[in-house]
């Protein structure tokens, strides 16, 4: 059995217009010790799709279909059993490391809370982990460091600083959020480097959530393609990289700017713009951009389809791939 | 950026408490606040042993006499020595301040973090309320109290305090809000913290530099109030001294006695002074943010 399931979560946000779905019925399965990469534009659904798996949905929003967690349901359980689940099975870390440290607490204190609150630890007992963790996640000089504030900090060592609270309770899976988008490029590669090495080490399952195809394609095992809310692609990393089945996975990664490419092309995009949650076209949510939509495309929603050679997963969502529909 | 920031790094990590004293020292209008403030507080204790003269003590045969050496300040109407009477009259405004602030600072904060924390109808719920309350000036609460209880200090200290849980309800409300939409209070609660755990670990401590100066500035106006309301007859009785209602008295001598006015608005005017320019100093102060910057 997968650690963790996902099936057929709709997740249905408040808005001045009413319930709009910004998750629509996405699947996807994680593998203990699995790497599953969570690629899109903004406003795709990514990341509401990682804050469901936590049950930190904003107010008014109503999450169906079933996320499993080693059988559990996690949309049923109740504010109390979510508690023991956050931060302890599954650990999250965000985009910004710059608002997500409390700015009033020394760090040391920050990373202590998850160990007394799920593990239990206190004193010089808790210490010692703090200073292990911070050891592990690279932070130099960690012995000075515990007593910093954040702002006293870089923004690469803060994001240290987050990854060694998510690590802190050892947990079975690591949800990332942008982990790398507010930092510059070597930083970047330093702190993906970081998060490959532990996933390995510890054997947790990463669910890496990014929109750079280029973060995507080093670092996970598997990739799924969202658009407009659901997942349009999904499969082996190389395997959906080098045959690219749906229309707008051909035109997110014909979008990629290539520096020295042989001839200076116009930058591809993708024409028109992603729609207001409410606005999303009825069936296929891509048929209003898409250079192939055809009435199908408007009035039945494609599902998810095996294609690619046999033994490998990829499977995709397009009414005009062959052997899909 | 990532020069600066290592700069900083090196030169902020050893900031301790001396640092703090240290940069309170530097900051000029906060020294000044903390010197009319304490000049205050130190007469307020002083007159409780010993005041030049008794401040209650009628001598008539030395009315209206200007300051001199054996009455600094001079004398009042009834032969009184105006020293001593502001030195037992600031007794009264910091009792007032301290217990009407504490009151309203108390209940409005916890009011105000309860809120934020459930939002929904309990929000609802707690700002009408105190949005009906607000609608009452102070003066009228302090009326309608003296109204059912009779005038005196104490029902001018419950008007004051009522009046105070709607305005720091409101502005630990406004600021608590803010904080729970903050990316470090989604982590929190990503970390498996509950709300509890989150208003007094997250978000009680970074606004704790607003209920500070909200604080200090309510102390400020629950002097001017407090002199308002002994001015009017419904606050402090005769004869525990009072700045508002020796303000009071001394109206009928302002043509041909201005002096006697001068003292106590000059009382009321620089302790309200003193506590605001404490209010922002700490604002500054109290920030690791902007303390930074200092």
């Amino acid at each position: 059995m997968a650690l963790l399931s996902v099936e057929d979560l709709t997740v249905e946000l408040q808005t001045s217009r009413g319930m709009a779905a910004a998750v629509r019925g996405v699947s996807f399965e994680l593998e203990r010790g699995g790497t599953l990469g969570i690629v899109g534009e903004s406003g795709c659904g990514k990341s509401i799709t990682a804050l469901s798996l936590l049950g930190l949905l904003p107010d008014g929003a109503r999450a169906t279909g079933r996320i499993e967690l080693d059988g559990t349901d996690l949309l049923s359980l109740d504010e109390a059993a979510l508690c023991r689940i956050r931060g302890n099975r599954i650990a999250m870390i965000f985009q910004e490391p710059m608002t997500s440290l409390n700015p009033v607490h020394r760090i040391g204190r920050q990373i202590v809370e998850p160990l007394r609150l799920h593990r239990g630890l206190r004193g010089a007992g808790a210490q010692e982990e703090v200073l292990r963790l911070l050891d592990r996640v690279g932070l130099p000089d960690p012995a000075r460091r515990i007593n910093a504030y954040p702002h006293q900090l870089s923004g690469g060592q803060r994001q240290r600083v987050m990854i060694a609270i998510a690590l802190s309770c050892a947990p079975d899976i690591l949800l990332a959020d942008e982990p790398t988008t507010a930092l510059d490029v070597t930083i970047q590669g330093q702190i993906l480097g970081l998060i490959n090495e532990l996933v390995e080490d510890s054997g947790m399952g990463l669910i890496l959530i990014s929109h750079d195809l280029g973060v995507i394609g080093e670092t996970v095992d598997k990739v799924a393609v969202m658009y407009g809310g659901a997942v349009v692609e999904q499969g082996d990393t190389d395997n959906l990289f080098n045959n690219l089945a749906h229309p707008y996975s051909q035109g997110l990664f014909a979008a990629v700017p290539r520096p020295g490419a042989a001839r200076p092309d116009r930058l591809q995009t993708i024409r028109g713009t992603v729609p207001e949650l409410t606005d999303l076209p009825p069936a296929c949510t891509f048929a209003d951009r898409c250079a192939m939509a055809t009435d199908i495309c408007w009035r039945q929603v494609p599902k998810m389809a095996a294609i690619g050679p046999r033994g490998t997963v990829h499977q995709t969502a397009c009414h005009h791939v062959e052997g899909v529909g | 950026m990532a020069q600066t920031e290592t700069v900083t790094t090196e030169a902020s990590v050893a900031a301790t408490k001396p640092d703090f004293i240290h940069r309170a020292l530097r900051h000029r209008a906060f020294m000044i606040g903390l010197v009319l403030t304490g000049t205050m507080i130190f007469l307020a204790l002083l007159s409780l042993f010993w005041t030049p003269h008794s401040p209650t003590e009628i001598v008539i045969s030395q009315k209206l006499k200007p300051p001199s050496m054996s009455h600094w300040f001079g004398t009042d109407q009834f032969g009184r020595d105006i020293l001593s009477m502001i030195m037992a009259g600031a007794q009264t405004s910091i009792v007032v301040g301290l217990i009407a602030v504490s009151l309203g600072a108390v209940i409005g904060v916890s009011l105000g973090l309860w809120a934020a924390a459930r939002r929904g109808w309990t929000e609802d719920a707690i700002m009408r309320v105190s949005d009906l309350n607000m609608a009452f000036p102070v003066i009228l609460i302090a009326i309608l109290l003296t109204a059912g209880w009779g005038p005196g200090i104490t029902n001018a200290i419950l008007a004051l305090g009522i009046y105070n849980i709607s305005v720091f309800a409101r502005q630990v409300r406004g600021a608590a809000i803010g904080m729970w939409e903050r990316e470090f209070v989604l982590a929190a609660r990503a970390a498996g913290k509950g709300d509890v755990a989150i208003t007094f670990g997250h978000v009680l401590p970074n606004i704790i530099s607003v209920i500070v100066v909200q604080a200090t500035i309510s102390f400020a106006i629950a002097i001017l109030a407090e002199a308002a309301l002994s001015y009017l007859g419904v606050g402090s009785q005769p004869p525990d001294p009072s700045w508002g209602r020796m303000l009071a008295e001394s109206q009928k001598y302002i043509f041909f006695k201005p002096v006697i006015a001068v003292w106590p608005g000059l009382a009321i005017v620089l302790s309200v002074l003193g506590l605001n320019l404490i209010g922002d100093g700490l604002r500054d102060l109290v920030d690791p943010r902007l303390a930074r910057r200092r």
